[in-house]
């Protein structure tokens, strides 16, 4: 199984609707380099694990990969040719729900050179339009 | 960042954020001047000038405000919410014999020892508060991480402040640290881990019926 929480309070959510920017984890916190949403969508477990692998298997054991995002919000699907009604359908996945401005992932103790293509490999697991941070250093 | 670099500012009446995006449309930006015990003035400037004295270095501006010269310190930057763009800025007045608290990033130099050893250096603080006089303000604090080994840590009291600066920042604080680097779990790993499903709280597991003791 993809990533998902380990408890939640509710196994269904609702789907709600993302409005405006991301108003945290909207910087570069933890390493030097990142890649930031500029779309809002949602980002499955899959998606997130697909661009972890990707960033670790280049990096191979330099550097240190952080993901921002953790996918904590379910939705359901209803089966196929099934009938419209009987209840909420069971839940079908979990996403992270990130909003423009989102920084996604972070990469450490790389040069920018190797930062940079590892996370577009990053950028082409994600189903949205990213960009590449650096940090910014405080006055 | 000593040298202070003339800058034309004009004072604006229009405050507000429509009258201020309307600046920003025609290549200005808006800042504020504050300080010294004097009134807050608004004012506006060419984004270009700025944003370039920035990437110089430049911290330090000699302002034009009403035909009066005073010398300004760039105090806090507001950025678009994609931290591209600056937006806003705040200018602190001050004399360049006068003492201030100010934060000044660091920068680490040279390869560490531990890099060579297969580890990584993780850096924890990017800046330091000092204390100064305005003329003598680094632009960055520089550490050789040169002899920093595996296990190695730097802490703010191990930083070489320049000549007159005093630390302000817990002497404690640690600022980097060398370690090694452990290997990626794989998917395969990461899903023998993580649960099928996530338990939910509060639910009543339903028991198995007991079977009759006859």
């Amino acid at each position: 199984m993809a990533l998902m929480p380990k408890r939640v309070k509710y196994r269904k959510q609702q789907r709600g609707k993302m409005h405006g920017r991301a108003s945290r984890t909207n910087y570069v916190a933890f390493g030097e380099y990142g890649l930031q949403a500029l779309q809002s969508h949602w980002i499955t477990g899959r998606q997130i694990e697909a661009g972890r692998v990707a960033a670790t298997h280049f990096l191979r054991r330099e550097g240190k990969v952080y993901i921002r995002i953790f996918p904590d919000h379910s939705y359901s699907a209803k089966p196929l040719e099934t009938r419209m009604g009987k209840g909420k359908a069971e839940v079908a996945g979990w996403v992270a729900r990130v909003k423009p401005g989102t920084v996604m992932f972070e990469i450490g103790g790389v040069s920018e050179e190797v930062a940079k293509t590892a996370l577009l490999r990053v950028a082409h697991k994600m189903p949205i339009r990213c960009r590449f941070v650096t940090r910014r250093h405080s006055l | 960042m000593s040298q202070t670099l003339g800058l034309k500012m004009e004072v604006r009446k229009d405050i507000g954020s429509k009258p201020a995006s309307r600046l920003r449309c025609d290549g200005k930006l808006p800042a504020i001047v504050y300080g010294h015990r004097k009134e807050p003035i608004t004012v506006t400037m060419n984004r270009h000038d700025f944003t370039e004295a920035l990437h110089h270095g430049h911290r330090l501006f000699d302002a034009e405000l009403d035909g009066r010269k005073e010398t300004v310190l760039v105090k806090a930057l507001q950025y678009d919410y994609l931290g591209k763009d600056i937006i806003h800025v705040d200018l602190i007045r001050v004399d360049l014999s006068e003492t201030i608290r100010v934060t000044v990033p660091i920068k680490q130099v040279g390869t560490s020892k531990g890099s060579h050893e297969g580890g990584m250096i993780d850096e924890i603080l990017d800046h330091l508060e000092i204390e100064c006089r305005v003329s003598e303000i680094p632009e960055v604090i520089l550490i050789s991480v040169k002899e920093v080994g595996v296990g190695d840590s730097v802490h703010a009291r191990d930083v070489q402040l320049p000549a007159g600066a005093k630390l302000i920042t817990d002497s404690e604080s640690l600022v980097l640290h060398c370690h090694t680097v452990a290997a990626a779990k794989t998917t395969e790993e990461l899903e023998a881990e993580a649960p099928a499903a996530p338990e939910v709280i509060g639910e009543v597991k339903e028991e198995e019926p007991a079977e009759p003791s006859e």
